[in-house]
């Protein structure tokens, strides 16, 4: 039996988050979303994800705190991770390569497919 | 301290202006596209109201962020009107406008109960436009457990204080002394609590020292008040 992909989302804009989360239902894609940092940590704990879709700035630790917390476990350092930020013109694959980011989507131009198309990308 | 370079404003140790202002109108634009994209799939008919709603809803809150800036920019230009009115009757029209925002994120707003207030003297436009800054920033900082308050206060014997207290993840230390220090004197967004509007406390700051008052911050376990102080009426001690 194929197991059902699972992707927590990390979004402090609760209604972009229930977009994310929409998007994902209607590929088959099955989700979570959590607003913050220490919630993500709770989530993870709770059950190992397929993917992350991370925003950036979120409300107490940011999301490199909460990918420095992830790669300090060995566990946890290969969960693919799909950054979706409005500052996507300040960052480069380059610098967020190592903290697993497969890819950066730009919040201001990204598509519900590109979303979709991110995930199955790096789903195993 | 504010300086103009070029036409462009600036702050002093922070990003221009300019930057500051369409980073932050950025994030209800980026939502209200991702709205607009969802309506495109097949949805029911409650989602697609929810959905026409949130962006309806959305596009006010930046309206109202369009309309400080360019209420900012002309502040040197006019002198505003102040008068004597009551700062709990702003408190709850500002409740009033911001309710329906609240209640579509699942969250409470109202005003305190206390005693009658003393008058404030303000410009009614501004000071209205300072507390619904506060309240929408609230809303991105309360996780629901309690209602974002506004609360009306006499302060020092001769100043009003209206503030609005959220119930949200605590701000560490270091992140709150850089935004004490920041408070009315610069618009850079505050990392820790990405949501609220460095640029919005900017202008609120703006606001509030065009009729000599002033905002600040209160830091809290399980959360924020931001408040503003205005002139109380010395009219009742003329009688």
């Amino acid at each position: 039996m194929t197991k059902t992909p699972y992707v927590l989302i990390v979004e402090d804009d609760e209604w972009l988050a229930e977009q994310y989360e929409r998007t994902l239902s209607q590929a088959g894609i099955r989700s979570e979303m959590v607003p913050h940092a220490l919630a993500a940590i709770d989530a993870v704990d709770a059950k190992l994800p397929d993917a992350l879709v991370l925003d950036l700035l979120l409300t107490g630790p940011n999301a490199f705190a909460l990918l420095h917390e992830l790669h300090s476990h060995a566990d946890l350092a290969s969960i693919p991770v799909i950054l979706c930020t409005a500052s996507a013109d300040q960052l480069a694959d380059e610098d967020v390569k190592a903290y697993g980011v497969h890819q950066i989507l730009d919040k201001t131009t990204m598509t519900p497919g590109d979303l979709v198309a991110a995930i199955k990308k790096v789903l195993p | 301290m504010a300086s103009e370079t070029g036409g462009l404003l600036s702050f002093d140790g922070s990003l221009p202006f300019l930057v500051t202002a369409s980073h932050e109108l950025k994030a209800p634009l980026a939502l209200i596209r991702q709205l607009s994209l969802a309506l495109g799939s097949e949805l029911s008919d409650a989602e697609r109201e929810r959905i026409v709603s949130q962006i309806t809803l959305t596009s006010e809150r930046a309206l109202r962020l369009t309309t400080d800036l360019s209420r900012s920019t002309r502040l040197e230009d006019s002198l505003f009107d102040l008068e004597p009115l009551n700062p709990r009757q702003i408190c709850e029209e500002a409740v009033h406008e911001l309710a329906p925002l609240y209640k579509a994120r699942g969250r409470e707003i109202r005003v305190a109960s206390g005693h009658r207030p003393i008058l404030a003297v303000a410009n009614r436009d501004l000071l209205r436009r300072i507390v619904l800054n506060f309240g929408d920033n609230a809303l991105h900082y309360t996780d629901g457990s309690a209602p974002v308050e506004f609360r009306v206060n006499t302060y020092g014997g001769d100043s009003v204080r209206l503030g609005v207290r959220d119930y949200g993840p605590a701000v560490p230390i270091d992140v709150w002394q850089r935004l004490s220090s920041q408070l009315g004197s610069g618009a850079q967004a505050l990392h820790a609590r990405p949501q609220s509007s460095g640029l919005g406390l900017y202008i609120a700051g703006q606001f509030a020292r065009a009729m000599n008052g002033r905002i600040g911050a209160t830091r809290h376990r399980d959360g924020a008040t931001f408040y503003v102080d205005v002139m109380a009426s010395k009219q009742l001690s003329l009688l």
